[in-house]
Order: C-alpha cells, then sequence, then structure tokens
C-alpha cells in the first residue's frame, strides 16, 4: 500500500465522474443530484451498494424546497443506509465536499465514497440569486451595504486595473478565451464565441465588470466516485490519483484584507496541495480555477504562481493560458463558459480533469497532459481549496 | 424589504458600531497585549490571539482605495441605482479598511481612487458615506 503522506494510510483516486448539463433545467434539486450521481456510477463501473458513504455539496437547497439533500440522494440510490454529510461553502462548496472525501478515504474509513454537488437556482430570478448570493459575503459590512457579488469582484478589478499594467480588454480576453473552450463542451452552459468587443460593449453589471465579465446564474449538478487505489484496480483502468489537498481561509470581507488584488486563502491552500504533491506550479499541465468573474481567473492564475503578481493580465492577453498555450486554464470552459451552479462548480472542476486525464476531452483536450490542478473558493476566496490530479 | 441585524447575541457590538457609525465615526478595538487595531465586531485579537480590547473610536474619514458603481442591485436597493460601494482607509490608522455605501455616483469620473469621503450615517443601506 502506497503512502502519501505519514498521516494517510490510503492512496486516493477518483474512479468514476458525471455531470448533469449546466444551465436552466427544469427538474427539481434532488432529481439532477440524483442524475449527475448516476453518471459517476456507471463511469465508475460499481454498483450503488459499494459506495459507503456520500458528500453532497449545496448552497441555496431552501430555495428549490430541499435541503439535507445528503439522505435524499442516498436514498434514491438504494443505500438509504449509509451515512452522507449534505456541505455548504458558498461557491466553494464542491471542492470542500471533495476534500472531505479525501480525508476520510485517506484515512481508511471508507474504501469508496460518492461526492455530488448541486444548484438549482435560476427559477428564482435574477434579482434574487444575486440577493440569496450577497448572503455568502460578509453580510454586516458587504451585502447590507448594497454590494453585490459583481460588485466585490468589480472591486477587486479596480483595484487590479490601478495597480497593475492592465486594461479591461485584457479582462475580456479571459472571456473570450473560455467561451472558446466551452464551445468544445457539450454540457456547457453558454457556447457561444464571442469577441473582445461583444465584451466591451455589455451591459455594465458592477463597473468595470459588464456582463460578460461575469459568469452565468446556473442549474447543475456534478459527481465523482472517490476510492483508495485497490478499489480503483480492483474495478476499471480509468481512474485518476489525488496526489495534492489543500485548503486555506482569508478575511471574510474584503476589507480586512491587506492586498485587494489577491486571494490569500488560495496562497495557502496551493503551498499545502503543492507541498503534499511534491511538485511546483511548473509541473502543472493544466489547471481548473475559479473564474467566477474575468478578474478572478487573472488574480488566480497568479495566487497559484503560473505567473509573477501583477502578469496575469499580461498572460492572459499574450494567449499562454489558451488551449495547449504554455499552461491551459480552464480547459472546460470554466465557470463563465461552462457555467457555475455553485454548489457543484467545485466537484465539475474535478469530473474536468477526470476526462482530461483518461482521454475524454474530446476536442477540448490538453495535449499530453499528466498533472491537472483544480482552485474552487467560496465568496470573495474567503475559504479556498485546491487539488492536484496524476493520471495513471 | 429591509435588512436587519440579530439581536439575538447580547455579547455583540454590533448595535454600538452602528450608534458609532450614526454619528459618523467607526468604534474599533485595540488589543490590551499588542495594540492591534480591529473592527469592533472582533472577539479574538488577530495577531496575538488575546481578547482583552479597550474601545477605540476613530473618526469615519479617509480615502477611497477601490469602489464599484452598482448598476444591477440586490433586493432593496433598487431604487438607489446607480451607487457607489466602496473600500475606505481611515486616516491616521494602520490595519483597519471599512466599507459603505456611497450614494448618487454614475460613472467612474465622479469617484476616483483615493477620493476622500466621510461616513455621514448608519441606516438600512449600511454605513452611508459622502465626499469630503
Amino acid at each position: 500500500m502506497e503512502q502519501v503522506s505519514n498521516f494517510f494510510v490510503e492512496s486516493v483516486c477518483v474512479l468514476g465522474a458525471g455531470s448533469t448539463k449546466y444551465g436552466k433545467l427544469d427538474d427539481s434539486i434532488s432529481d439532477i443530484a440524483i442524475q449527475a450521481s448516476v453518471d459517476a456510477i456507471e463511469s465508475a463501473g460499481i454498483e450503488p451498494k459499494e459506495i459507503k458513504a456520500g458528500y453532497i455539496s449545496n448552497v441555496f437547497g431552501v430555495a428549490d424546497k430541499q435541503v439535507h439533500l445528503g439522505p435524499v440522494v442516498m436514498s434514491n440510490l438504494g443505500i438509504s443506509e449509509r451515512p452522507s454529510l449534505s456541505i455548504e461553502s458558498a461557491c466553494g462548496s464542491g471542492s470542500v465536499s471533495f476534500r472531505e472525501a479525501f480525508a476520510n478515504v485517506a484515512a481508511g474509513f471508507y474504501d469508496a465514497v460518492l461526492v455530488t454537488g448541486v444548484e438549482k437556482v435560476t427559477h428564482t430570478g435574477t434579482e434574487w440569486t444575486t440577493t440569496y448570493f450577497s448572503y455568502c459575503s460578509d453580510f454586516f459590512y458587504e451585502g447590507q451595504n448594497g454590494a453585490s457579488f459583481p460588485g466585490l469582484f468589480a472591486s477587486m478589478a479596480r483595484a487590479y486595473l490601478n495597480e497593475f499594467n492592465a486594461t479591461e480588454e485584457d479582462l475580456a480576453s479571459v472571456a473570450v478565451k473560455n467561451h472558446d473552450n466551452g464551445l468544445h463542451n457539450p454540457k456547457a452552459h453558454l457556447r457561444k464565441k464571442i469577441t473582445i468587443d461583444d465584451v466591451m460593449n455589455s451591459a455594465v453589471v458592477a463597473s468595470p465588470l459588464k456582463l460578460y465579465d461575469c459568469c452565468p446564474f446556473s442549474d447543475g449538478a456534478s459527481s465523482l466516485i472517490v476510492c483508495n487505489e485497490n478499489f480503483a484496480k480492483d474495478h476499471s483502468k480509468d481512474y485518476i490519483k489525488v496526489i495534492g489537498s489543500g485548503r486555506g481561509g482569508s478575511p471574510a470581507a474584503l476589507q480586512g484584507r491587506e492586498h485587494l488584488t489577491t486571494i490569500p486563502s488560495t496562497k495557502i491552500a496551493a503551498a499545502d496541495a503543492y507541498k503534499m504533491a511534491g511538485i511546483t506550479s511548473k509541473d502543472v499541465d493544466f489547471a481548473e480555477v475559479h473564474d467566477c468573474f474575468t478578474v478572478a481567473e487573472v488574480v488566480d492564475t497568479e495566487d497559484l504562481g503560473f505567473f509573477e503578481k501583477g502578469k496575469g493580465a499580461e498572460a492572459a492577453r499574450q494567449g499562454e493560458t489558451k488551449l495547449n498555450g504554455s499552461i491551459s486554464i480552464n480547459p472546460s470552459g470554466g465557470l463563465k463558459s461552462k457555467g457555475h451552479p455553485i454548489g457543484a462548480t467545485g466537484v465539475g472542476q474535478i469530473v474536468e480533469v477526470f476526462d482530461q486525464l483518461t482521454g475524454k476531452a474530446g476536442e477540448r483536450t490538453v495535449t499530453n497532459a499528466k498533472i491537472g490542478l483544480t482552485q474552487n473558493f467560496g465568496a470573495t476566496g474567503a475559504s479556498c481549496a485546491v487539488h492536484i490530479f496524476q493520471s495513471v | 424589504m429591509l435588512f436587519t441585524s440579530s439581536k439575538v447575541c447580547k455579547l455583540s457590538a454590533k448595535s454600538e458600531f452602528i450608534v458609532n457609525a450614526k454619528a459618523g465615526n467607526i468604534l474599533a478595538r485595540k488589543c490590551m497585549t499588542c495594540g492591534e487595531l480591529h473592527l469592533a465586531t472582533v472577539y479574538f485579537c488577530k495577531k496575538c490571539g488575546k481578547k482583552e480590547f479597550e474601545d477605540s473610536i476613530i473618526e469615519g474619514k479617509g480615502k477611497i482605495v477601490t469602489y464599484t458603481i452598482m448598476t444591477i442591485p440586490p433586493a432593496g436597493f433598487e431604487e438607489f441605482v446607480p451607487y457607489a460601494w466602496v473600500v475606505m482607509e481611515l486616516d491616521g490608522v494602520t490595519g483597519i479598511k471599512i466599507s459603505g455605501f456611497l450614494p448618487h455616483i454614475a460613472k467612474p469620473e465622479d469617484l476616483l481612487i483615493g477620493t476622500r469621503a466621510k461616513i455621514v450615517g448608519f441606516d438600512e443601506r449600511g454605513i452611508i458615506l459622502v465626499k469630503q
């Protein structure tokens, strides 16, 4: 048995992955969670009875009249006796859920578990979705003062544009690139080629961010089967290894941070994940990062160590982050094009890494990729998880 | 709809913080062990971890370090659009910034980074600021 660290008894793998389409979905929150779970179970080639526990992430279940989703998912998979954990960590819920699964499998509590993330919000309309999301901020200081999430990231964007040699067009290039990638993703919410002009001419949501700088509100679910390596070997050749896992925190409100152009929790999570994996940012072939807004992807690529501080916008402008550029960022289309069902997003990023590293990514394949990274944060990065995966 | 604060926790400094903001000030807490300043809503010092503080009332004046102009607002703010949500550095102190609502800002030229502003109240829109 291989030891991934002194603390772990098991090496952890992802054996199967599935997702619904992201977008405006008609089915209920529990239905889409179950559909994604069934996809993951079939992808792994296992029976539901082999799943020993469930980790179900979701934020606004209350908006579709279903919280405590864990037992609902498990019951409909015919395994109501299995324990489950329903997890909320704002937009970072999915990766936190995955981390709990990772930790439990690594510690030897379970040999195989289900991780499902889900969100269903579009039926509440733009104003109420905006309002619900503002509850993820440090509400006394942010949401209560009229800040929406586009507003909070717009404040980071203005600070970034003021501090570094970057333009609104540079930020727009992130959206253009992610839409290019999303065109090749059949499950993406916004499959539409756009130009820099389209972004620049779209309606201002919270200046300097315009509509096309923002990811959409999406419904959707993603699911994974996470297991130890013996279990994976017994079931399939198509699995990937988890080689790094890190989490971090930041002051909940932007005002509490020394710098407004970096996300401390990402740096902490990345440092832990790189250390566990025994690699540096240079060893990463591609990354799925949290691009809820164009500026976020720029900041993420710097905080993860792919580019120097202040150089991320220039790198995006020069095409370094395109599919098969110097580092492919968000080959799935990212939150911007693939969509952002917030409870599912962190799980969906890992579905993309699984598809990439097992040869299922079709036209958006990152050539010769061996190591993929995911970074998923909650709110303005008040919480973050980074995971690193390797093909076998 | 109106946003109201929870009044369940009697230990919370939020109501006191609001009283001070209404008078144009920020209620801060200074760590009696290491001197680090925090907004009054904190319970333990972020630097040394101790919980003994003394109140420090800071004049609510400073300069804007970043902001956004909101055109698609959350519920309750529809009638105030467009407005700015700003982060402000307070004069004469290091280590704390505050954020607030600054009405009647329609375009970036109306509010450059570095603009001086001050707190003039606190209502259902939170801390209210105006340009100095």
